[in-house]
């Protein structure tokens, strides 16, 4: 895939993407951009490297080539006494990574914090924002995730979709300029799927700008606005996700989306998702 | 029935508050000794890790009987030696106080950081890369969320710990610390009521464990709020 050169800087552009563990070559090459608003749905079959890409784009892990700028900013590179790829500058990561929301696939909540706890941490501690401010933001973003009534509660005693709502609203609190989803709904039974999904479509429907892994075919053609299939670590298909969801060219992602290679159904239709006849 | 002591029961006494004192000292000495042992275990550095296994290798290898006649004696003996060899005349007595703290501390630091070391390992690593993706540095995150929770895996290990290095300061009456064992000691020699006082001493002993069995449910329950229901 070429990067597309918009007008403006992409909120989020990662070039040429390189990432093995041992002799395993998980990540071969991926360009992508995410301009402002975008929101880019991420396919593939288990293992692919989707959690590897976004991994590599706020460092969590380290790729071994590529690039990846946040609005222009590249996040620069060097090489340590054992010839280890690294960061040049820690502090860098860590400002960019207040800059790029991740939401995990199993939540990750602090569990010695309540709810609330949870979502002032980051900002208080790191973006060192008032305590009261960081509480009102933080109460605004529970009544917006529906979850104003647990906000004093401990990750422990909520159920998976409370949790997922939780962490996003935790991801929000930093104001970032990219939300970074990784299958947010596949630790979830099936019926807590709907709610975290209704949640990400209203952030869709806000205008972030977001990067969602998901095998929720039906999610990603009713929310995002572009799709990327990846396979053997490359981007083999990707364009607008109506286009291609509804008419795969490649092989490979018909046979993914019919579920002939991938061992569990499609867990929401379009309908599920309800509120999203907006596109 | 109760237990004549023959006057000697304010030595008991007395023996029990400095068996604690002692008992308190070496234990914040050894969690001290097992923070840093469990972070040289778990470091980066092969040095580190190095010192750290040989640490809990000499202590676990050694009884401790011996190892504390090698503090309260052999220490003194080093230092004088070593300050001889650079022309030096000192004279260094160890307080077997200090001696008695130092030598449990350390012997119960290496029970310690396999304990902490557990407890580090245990807290979940999803929450570590929480916080490293919402951009928490190493001393922060360490501090907010690895410590706090690490806390809570280590108390049950620690209270383990404490038991065992109560019992253990008994050991240091042959150092002529006059804690609740040797106490007991003086007192079944004079009156040559040996059962009476060591039966004594061991109710203190017996009274102490439970009391801190109770204050370690307290602090267990309160430092579990928030943890799923079936660990707690
Ligand atoms: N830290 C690691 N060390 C070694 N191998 C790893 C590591 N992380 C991922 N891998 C391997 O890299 C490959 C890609 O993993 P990744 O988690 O990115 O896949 P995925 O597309 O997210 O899959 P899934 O849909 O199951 O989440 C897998 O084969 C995985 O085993
Ligand atoms: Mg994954």
């Amino acid at each position: 895939m070429t990067p597309d050169v918009g007008p403006r800087e992409a909120a989020l552009r990662v070039t040429n993407l390189h990432k093995a563990f041992g002799s395993l070559d998980v990540l071969r090459g991926i360009s992508l951009a995410a301009h402002e608003h975008d929101v880019i749905a991420i396919m593939g079959a288990s293992g692919s490297g989707k959690s590897t890409l976004l991994r590599c784009i706020n460092l969590l892990d380290v790729p071994d080539a590529g690039e990846v700028h946040v609005r222009g900013e590249l996040i620069h590179m060097s090489f340590d006494r054992r010839g280890q790829r690294t960061p040049a500058n820690p502090h860098q990561v860590d400002r960019i990574r207040t800059r790029l929301g991740m939401v995990f696939q199993r939540f990750n909540l602090w569990s010695h914090m309540t709810v609330l706890q949870n979502i002032v941490e980051a900002p208080i501690r790191v973006l060192g924002v008032p305590r009261r401010r960081a509480i009102e933001q933080a109460d605004h973003l529970l009544r917006k995730v529906g979850l104003y009534d647990k906000r004093d509660d401990f990750p422990a005693h909520l159920s998976g979709g409370q949790e997922q709502r939780a962490a996003i609203a935790r991801a929000l609190a930093m104001e970032p300029e990219v939300l970074l989803l990784d299958e947010p709904t596949s630790a979830l039974d099936p019926e807590l799927v709907g709610e975290v999904l209704k949640v990400i479509d209203d952030l869709a429907a806000e205008g972030r700008t977001m990067l969602i892994v998901t095998h929720e075919i039906g999610f990603a053609r009713a929310v995002s606005s572009r799709t990327v299939f990846l396979h053997q670590g490359m981007v083999k298909e990707h364009g607008p996700s109506r286009q291609i969801l509804d008419e795969p060219r490649s092989e490979r992602f018909r046979r993914f989306l019919s579920g002939g290679n991938w061992g569990r159904p499609a867990l929401t239709t379009p309908s599920q998702t309800g509120e999203s006849e907006t596109p | 029935m109760t237990l004549d002591l023959h006057g000697y029961g304010w030595m008991l006494w007395r023996g029990l508050g400095l068996t604690i004192l002692v008992g308190l000292g070496a234990m914040g000495l050894a969690v001290t000794f097992g923070l840093i042992g469990a972070w040289g275990k778990l470091s980066r550095y092969r040095v580190a890790r190095w010192l750290a296994d040989t640490y809990t290798t000499v202590i676990r290898g050694v009884p401790e009987l011996i190892l504390i006649l090698l503090v309260y004696y052999g220490v003194p003996t080093l230092i004088q030696d070593l300050a001889a060899s650079a022309g030096r005349d000192l004279r260094v007595d160890l307080n077997p106080f200090v001696a008695g703290i130092a030598t449990i501390g350390l012997i119960y630091g290496a029970f310690a950081t396999e304990v902490f070391r557990g407890a580090f390992q245990a807290v979940p690593r999803g929450q570590i890369e929480a916080a490293r993706a919402f951009g928490m540095g190493r001393v922060l995150m360490l501090r907010r969320v690895v410590l706090p929770q690490m806390w809570r895996f280590a108390l049950p290990g620690l209270g383990n710990v404490w038991m065992v290095l109560i019992k253990a300061t008994a050991l240091i009456s042959v150092i002529q610390l006059e804690e609740l064992m040797r106490s007991a000691d003086i007192a079944a020699r004079a009156t040559r009521l040996p059962f009476t006082f060591f039966f004594a001493a061991s109710l203190f002993y017996l009274g102490i464990t439970i009391a801190s069995m109770l204050i370690q449910r307290r602090i267990e329950s309160w430092s579990y709020r928030g943890a799923p229901r079936g660990q707690s």
